[in-house]
């Protein structure tokens, strides 16, 4: 039990849904259920990979958690703080200790402020920290990612994608803050790019031990980065497990149907492609059962009727997922 | 402990921001440079005559009133514009018309910019109710005809007085264009309004504003340090746009026998001129409208220019 409170960041039965208003009157039609009953975990120095294709509920998952869209219903705890119920002080504690790092280096930056503002101005809401001191901190934090004081006066549209990202990142990193959520922090970058980043964001977690909820929709960066694993589909996780599981053996078909879709470069690794047919369903009138049945090849009846859950598979208890046929046939050869 | 290198930002180098690379853009259009001399001239002659009166210089350009020949002398070397039925200068009201109308629609902007862009913002950013309410009260005001709305604003507004006693500022007297300028700047706030609000709606949902709120940013500072900078180039936009249609604004109000009370307009002259425009006597009216035409081009040209040069959407150079 001692290892469960160990836990930094806990989610339980999380559901964000946004409801459709219609007509004259505002009436709620219907609800999107972006986020539907999540729960995940991630311990200090952690880093919880959370991927999924677009639409399916990732980024609103991360901004509920960071309390920038209220909740539906569910728990979210960090360092044994409520957070979706915190105010005043606990609050600002939570802003102070989780940070977000954003997916678009280039909205996320104010066109008007210069970097020095820019990165001092968590500092100065919430340490009352200005003037020389100010500029100190930030030139820090700049060569911390990678720049120099020379840019402090400049202004965000003067730098790269990749440099704004790291700005990105010394903004986020000026609080000191114990958990960092990326929201997809690459995917807006080039290729070249992305791995610096990604070797960035890495050594800072090794040298200051920041927990990461790292969002992302390319599994080959995911590997690289993330100790746990779990697969989103339609507001719901399908599929939980530490990375090196998760790469050897996954089991939720839409998880299979996602590893086979990784391009390889070696023609002779290269598997038969198992993709999938047809759409995402419509969010708005989900499909009953598992939200994956109608694109999935193995669906049988009770997957038409019956929502799975996320249960463990017989021999692993760290590998959860949420499918009929995967618990009647654990061991998938 | 002061071995350790201090950073100043001065020595830093500086970056090009929005505003530097705006007017460096503006100061390489030749026509647009013209259009804002010949604006500062306008309000140059404006504050002459302002501080001419306050210091009572006495000088004969102030001095509309006293007769300077013969009634109706047409344009002649003494006379530039001619002379009126009074036979006085022409030239000489037609400068002090200046300031009533360079004063009445800078006012008039003025106050239709600090009630429009608090109401837009606020509306945009909280949206609920607030944003309701605000949308239905420029609604509202926007469905009467503009010209009775001012007609009747400045009907009310006309002699009275708002005392500011408690602000110990004294009394304002509600006389002449005083009356005026607050009716246009009571009624033609919602267009202001209506931008901002679309903008700030616009930008709130931008990752910068999240960030803002993510590491704690209270509501006002968000207003005030990220969201009202990233519009402000509108504001100076509309303020550049909509002083041409003050300015005209007032010539129709003092046409119309609402604007300034013994002393010279262009909207009084060019109301006077047109019972004497059949007899002949065209250089009052001339002398207004030509006033009336190098400002109204001016401004426009120059808040056109200004657009092109600020708004980051038309960038295309």
């Amino acid at each position: 039990m001692a290892n469960e409170n160990n836990n930094l960041l806990e989610v339980q039965n999380l559901k964000t849904w946004f409801a459709v208003k219609k007509g004259l009157l505002k009436r709620t039609v219907g609800h999107i259920k972006a986020v539907n009953d999540i729960s995940f975990a991630i311990r200090p120095g952690q880093t919880l990979g959370l991927v999924g294709e677009s639409g399916c509920g990732k980024t609103t998952a991360a901004r509920t958690i960071a309390r920038l869209i209220p909740a539906t219903t569910g728990k979210v705890s960090f360092d044994r703080l409520d957070v979706l119920s915190a105010g005043g002080k606990d609050l600002k504690k939570i802003r102070k200790e989780i940070s977000i790092i954003f997916q678009d280096p280039f909205g996320s930056l104010n066109p008007r402020m210069t970097v020095a503002d820019i990165v001092g101005e968590p500092l100065k809401v919430h340490k009352n920290i200005s003037g020389s001191e100010l500029i100190e901190r930030v030139a820090g934090l700049l060569q911390k990612v990678g720049l120099s004081a020379d840019h402090l006066n400049r202004y965000p549209h003067e730098f790269s994608g990749g440099q704004r990202q790291r700005i990105g990142i010394a903004r986020a990193l000026a609080l000191n803050p114990r958990l960092i959520i990326c929201d997809e922090p690459v995917s807006a970058l080039d290729v070249s790019i992305q791995s610096q980043i990604l070797n960035l964001l890495k050594d800072l977690q090794d040298e200051f031990g920041f927990t990461y909820l790292f969002i992302a929709h390319d599994l080959a960066v995911v590997e690289f980065f993330c100790d746990t694993i779990a697969v989103m589909y339609m507001g719901k996780i399908v599929e939980q497990a530490s990375a090196d599981e998760f790469y050897h053996n996954p089991v939720h078909p839409y998880t299979k149907a996602l590893m086979s879709a990784i391009p390889q470069v070696d023609p002779a690794l290269r598997k038969k492609l198992t993709p999938f047919t047809g759409e995402v369903p419509s969010l708005l009138n989900p499909p009953k059962g598992c939200p994956f049945h109608p694109r999935c090849r193995d669906a049988c009846e009770q997957c038409k009727l019956d929502l799975p859950q996320l249960q463990p598979l017989e021999h692993q208890s760290d590998h959860l997922v949420a499918c009929w046929k995967c618990k009647k046939n654990v061991k998938v050869q | 402990m002061n071995n350790k290198p201090t950073i100043t930002k001065k020595q830093l180098p500086k970056g090009v921001g929005f505003w530097k690379d705006g007017f460096r853009r503006l100061a390489r259009r030749r026509m647009a440079m013209v259009c804002l001399f010949i604006i500062f001239a306008y309000f140059a002659i404006a504050a002459f005559i302002y501080l001419a009166e306050a210091f009572n210089w006495q000088l004969s350009i102030v001095d509309w009133s006293s007769q300077v020949g013969e009634e109706y002398q047409p344009p002649s070397k003494e006379n530039i514009f001619g002379t009126d039925f009074l036979g006085r200068s022409v030239l000489r009201k037609t400068i002090y018309g200046t300031k009533i109308s360079m004063t009445v629609a800078f006012w008039a902007s003025i106050i239709s910019l600090l009630i429009g862009v608090p109401l837009g913002a606020i509306a945009g950013y909280f949206r609920g109710w607030v944003d309701e309410l605000i949308v239905w009260l420029y609604t509202t005001l926007s469905s009467i005809p503009y010209i009775l709305l001012i007609l009747a604003f400045a009907l009310v507004l006309k002699d009275k007085s708002i005392s500011f006693s408690w602000l110990h500022l004294g009394t304002l007297q509600l006389s002449g264009i005083t009356s005026v300028y607050l009716a246009m700047g009571l009624t033609s706030w919602v267009g202001i309004c209506r931008l901002i609000r679309g903008e700030i709606i616009k930008h709130k949902e931008r990752e910068y504003v999240l960030a803002a709120r993510s590491y704690g940013c209270k509501n006002a500072r968000i207003i005030f340090r990220h969201l009202l900078p990233n519009v402000f180039h509108l504001i100076i936009i509309n303020f550049s746009l909509r002083f041409v249609s003050f300015i005209q604004a007032e010539v129709i109000l003092s046409f119309l026998g609402l604007g300034a009370k013994n002393q010279p307009s262009w909207g009084a002259m060019i109301d006077t001129a047109r019972l004497d425009l059949p007899k002949g006597y065209w250089w009052e009216m001339t002398a207004a409208t030509v006033a009336i035409f190098f400002i109204s081009l001016a401004l426009n040209i120059f808040g056109d220019a200004l657009r092109d040069s600020l708004d980051p959407k038309l960038r295309v150079q």
